[in-house]
């Protein structure tokens, strides 16, 4: 690997983002993590100012998706990253309030490579992020070039 | 059209028949009097003209005896005296036949008197002429004939005859006329009768083609009504299912987004905690050691008992929040499980309802021992439903009949069915505690319970209960006394139609 991973991180509530950037931390995950709290800013830094995704290519990248954005779906962003060729290689955390079984499924059946419920209690919550650093660090993440 | 209408329409058909009716039965009387009083009439005019013929006969038989004794009287000749024989002989019967004819008349009779007198003095003159001619006294009987022409007898009995004639001749007119009378009026009634008739006729039609009208008017109305009724059903049905979904999506998404909070609210909150152990070991730390020693490991000095006072107050603090969220949370979650079962949809199966109840007991002989519950299964009827909605009501209720009995009294809880106009009716009773009747709706309101709160529960169940029943095409009822036990009875459709709630999604 001789690209360090960056976490793209795309959570509208601050507070969530900053929990869950806390708890990464915890479990010893030091990699870059930039935060976007709407979709449209996510999506630009994504695909780049022409829409293509080629800014990202060579990158290797981990994105973590709120399902419930102000501005546009978490669905549709996973779509749109599943559907681009240089994003599509990219590992995608749902990570959601929504445990509605329906759009779990729809969720792995975009593309999604795991899917976690925000669990209320504090300490389901960080032991679950915790797992997913751990998960982080032990992952091979491809480059979006392909 | 209004029923006062209708009545009063009836009452005038009615009436017009029965006005008809009554018109018929006087024309045919009217006409049966009319015509039997003109055959009457016709038969006196017949015996007027039969009189007067009489009277002529007799007249004529007169002429004869008399031209039949002159010339006898001329002549001697045998021929006369037999013809004038065979016309007195015919004088007398007819005269009889004109008294009996006339026997009615005052006036007649009278005259008749006269002229059966002067017809009989007549009769004898002409008796002694012959007796005259016969012996021969040809001059006697000359001199009786012209003493009999110059007597007033003829003129009597021609005078007679005539005015009886004229007599007869006014009765004939008189009742010519009255015939024709009879007639004209016979005629007359039975042609206003028949047009009478004929006009009832035309205004029964009429009513009748006017009621027949406003009838198929009606009926079109109805059926139109009919169509729009069930477009109104249709359009209601399509606005409340709209307006339920809308409900649903409000109580996901609310419930969605009242989590996310929650989520940084605990988090946080949980963040604090820990800070609040960090803050409170360093506080113990600085306080524990004199001043411009090394500070010792901090987890190990015990704190001053104002700090121990302030941090047990912390804890508190942070206790109450963190449980008010793990309740506020178990809430959402409890609305976002109903909202999710409102949208689930129902498999429909035929379901041996005591196997299927035998299981959900079976599943509970836990609890039901530990309660001392017995629980009886009486024989049920078997449905089509929803297997997963109906374990769910089934395992509610009885799990709570097993949950809510009296303490220290072994529990009998007893599941019954029956059927009913195409109903299957579930009745889940038991001997526990009861219920207020004051509770009765309060039990079924999200998270309300009701009675002695000693059990674990979030007042879900049989709101729960109540919306599947409700989403099966059922209904639910509860019938209980406090100290009185309880009976919770379920009705649900027991052939799954169409018009179940499973098309609504």
């Amino acid at each position: 690997m001789t690209l360090p991973v960056t976490i793209i991180m795309i959570e509208d509530d601050e507070g969530h983002a900053r929990l869950i950037e806390r708890n990464i931390r915890r479990s010893g995950v030091n990699n870059e993590i930039l935060s976007f709290t709407n979709g449209t800013s996510a999506m630009k830094h994504l695909f780049g100012p022409d829409g293509t995704g080629l800014a990202q290519k060579g990158n290797a990248l981990l994105i973590l998706l709120d399902l419930n954005l102000p501005d546009m779906s978490g669905i549709d962003i996973l779509k749109q990253i599943k559907e681009n060729k240089y994003l599509k290689a990219s590992p995608v955390v749902v990570l959601t309030t929504t445990d509605d079984s329906q759009e779990i499924k729809r969720c792995y059946e975009l593309g999604c490579n795991v899917y976690i419920t925000k669990p209320v209690n504090y300490e389901n919550f960080a032991n679950a992020i915790r797992q997913l650093g751990l998960f982080f660090s032990v992952i091979q993440v491809p480059p979006a070039a392909t | 059209m209004t029923a006062e209408g209708q009545r009063r329409r009836a009452f005038w058909q009615i009436l017009l028949f029965a006005a008809g009716l009554v018109v018929l039965t006087a024309i045919s009387a009217g006409s049966v009097y009319l015509v039997n009083k003109a055959r009457g009439d016709n038969k006196w005019v017949v015996h007027t003209l039969e009189v007067e013929n009489q009277l002529n006969a007799l007249l004529l038989e007169l002429r004869r005896a008399e031209s039949g004794a002159r010339g006898y009287l001329l002549t001697q000749g045998e021929n006369f005296k037999a013809d004038h024989e065979k016309a007195v002989a015919e004088i007398v019967p007819a005269l009889d036949r004109i008294t009996r004819l006339t026997g009615d008349n005052p006036a007649q009779r009278e005259s008749i008197e006269k002229l059966s007198a002067a017809i009989e003095t007549r009769l004898g003159q002409f008796a002694q002429e012959m007796e005259f001619v016969r012996q021969g006294q040809l001059d006697k009987a000359a001199a009786l004939v012209r003493e009999a022409a110059a007597a007033n007898t003829t003129s009597t009995i021609s005078r007679e005859a005539n005015a009886m004639i004229r007599e007869e001749e006014r009765l004939f007119r008189l009742r010519s006329v009255n015939a024709d009378n009879s007639q004209t009026l016979a005629a007359s009634l039975t042609g206003i009768g028949s047009g009478l008739v004929v006009v009832l006729a035309l205004v029964s039609i009429w009513l009748v083609r006017r009621s027949a009208r406003s009838r198929d008017e009606a009926e079109a109305r109805l059926r139109d009504s009919n169509v729009n009724l069930e477009a109104t059903v249709d359009e209601r049905t399509a606005d409340l299912r709209e307006a339920n979904d809308e409900i649903q999506r409000f109580a996901y998404i609310v419930s969605h987004d009242l989590r996310s909070p929650l989520v940084n609210i605990m988090g946080f909150t949980s963040e604090l905690e820990e800070l609040g152990k960090d803050i409170f070991r360093r506080i113990g730390g600085l306080t524990g050691v004199p001043a411009g020693g090394p500070p010792l490991d901090v987890a190990e000095v015990p704190l001053e008992d104002a700090d121990k006072q302030m941090s047990a107050d912390f804890s508190e603090a942070l206790g109450f929040i963190k449980s008010s969220i793990a309740r506020m949370d178990r809430l959402i979650s409890a609305i976002l499980n109903l909202t999710r079962e409102g949208r689930r949809e129902f498999q429909p199966e035929r379901i041996d309802t005591r196997d299927f109840i035998e299981a959900i007991v079976s599943s509970l002989a836990h609890q039901a021992a530990e309660a001392q519950a017995e629980i009886h299964i009486e024989p049920l009827p078997n449905i089509v439903s929803d297997r997963l909605a109906l374990e769910q009501i089934f395992s509610n209720l009885i799990d709570n009949a097993i949950k809510y009995l009296k303490n220290g009294v072994p529990g009998e809880i007893r599941i019954r069915g029956r059927t009913k106009l195409g109903y299957a009716i579930f009745e889940i009773s038991d001997n526990g505690r009861g219920i207020d009747p004051r509770d009765h709706q309060r039990i079924f309101d999200l998270f309300r319970r009701a009675g002695t709160q000693d059990k674990p529960g979030q007042g879900i169940g049989l709101a729960h209960v109540r919306a599947l029943v409700r989403r099966l095409g059922g209904t639910m009822s509860v019938s209980s006394e406090l100290n009185a036990g309880s009976t919770f009875t379920i009705t649900l459709p027991i052939n799954w139609n169409a018009s179940n709630r499973n098309a609504d999604r």
